[in-house]
């Protein structure tokens, strides 16, 4: 009795939501797709920084900045890329799913490979090749949803 | 003289304390869990990823998410995400939020007494 009015008094008044809309069973595969995309924008970054490197004095300085902040971007949107599709290949597809797409497996494993190069490399090619596997697993993905949202 | 920047830390963090709703931050965080608030855990630097926030939802400002900082973008801007990816409305469904708008970091458990204790 005294140790619930106790707690009671002591009780916070705020509450913090860990929110959720719906309580399961949502997955999109739109979070690997900007990661992808953005992997692909910071190789264009870099690009352009390593474009005015050379001249020396400040626009050196702040052109080697750039690439160093576009790198450590694109090292997280890699990693982030390969954590949303390692939660899609592991949470949302089902056997069914594989059943009708047999190459699913391969197009995952693939996809976390090609995010793989995508960070030890500066290579546009490879970030474009990244962005289409993420978009056909995309596609996939709406497929077995019935379509793709408007 | 050091212990005193920690108590009013503790102290300030004691009036801002929360309890947790909701199950997008399982298995860190339960329903129920009492937490301590560092309302100037950024008063001197941007929330990094990984770090456990509580900022005002952008849909409805009258409610406070705590959610994890999944990644910070060029501009600054935060991703949010719950730890249960199947079971959490965050960064994915209402994007990035502004740095600024995050009033504090969860940094201790106080209740339940079985995993008293600071979380990450």
């Amino acid at each position: 009795m005294l140790r619930e009015r106790i707690l009671a008094a002591l009780a916070p008044s705020r509450t913090v939501h860990a929110h959720c809309d719906i309580p399961c069973g949502i997955y999109d595969p739109h979070g690997a797709e900007i990661a992808a995309k953005t992997v692909s924008k910071m190789v264009a970054l870099i690009n352009d920084a390593v474009a005015v490197a050379g001249q020396g004095g400040q626009v050196e300085l702040e052109s080697r900045n750039k690439v160093i902040r576009c790198v450590k971007v694109k090292e997280e949107h890699a990693e982030l890329c390969k954590r949303e599709l390692q939660i899609l290949w592991s949470d949302y597809f089902k056997p069914e799913h594989v059943e009708k797409y047999p190459d699913l497996h391969d197009r995952f494993w693939k996809a976390l490979k090609q995010a793989g190069k995508c960070k030890q490399s500066v290579d546009a090619a490879a970030a474009a090749e990244l962005e289409a596997q993420v978009a056909a697993i995309a596609d996939i993905f709406w497929a077995t949803k019935g379509g793709r949202p408007s | 003289m050091a212990l005193i920047p920690g108590a009013r830390r503790v102290a300030r963090s004691w009036q801002a304390r929360v309890i947790v709703v909701g199950e997008s931050m399982r298995p860190t965080l339960e329903p129920g869990d009492w937490l301590l608030v560092d309302l100037d855990a950024y008063g001197r630097r941007a929330p990094r990823a990984g770090e456990l926030i509580v900022a005002p939802d952008p849909r409805d400002p009258r409610r406070v998410l705590i959610k994890r900082v999944a990644a910070v973008d060029l501009d600054g801007r935060l991703l949010l995400a719950g730890d249960d990816r199947e079971a959490s409305t965050d960064s994915r469904t209402f994007g990035a939020i502004e740095a600024g708008a995050v009033q504090g970091r969860a940094w201790f458990r106080v209740r339940p007494l079985g995993r008293f204790g600071p979380v990450r």
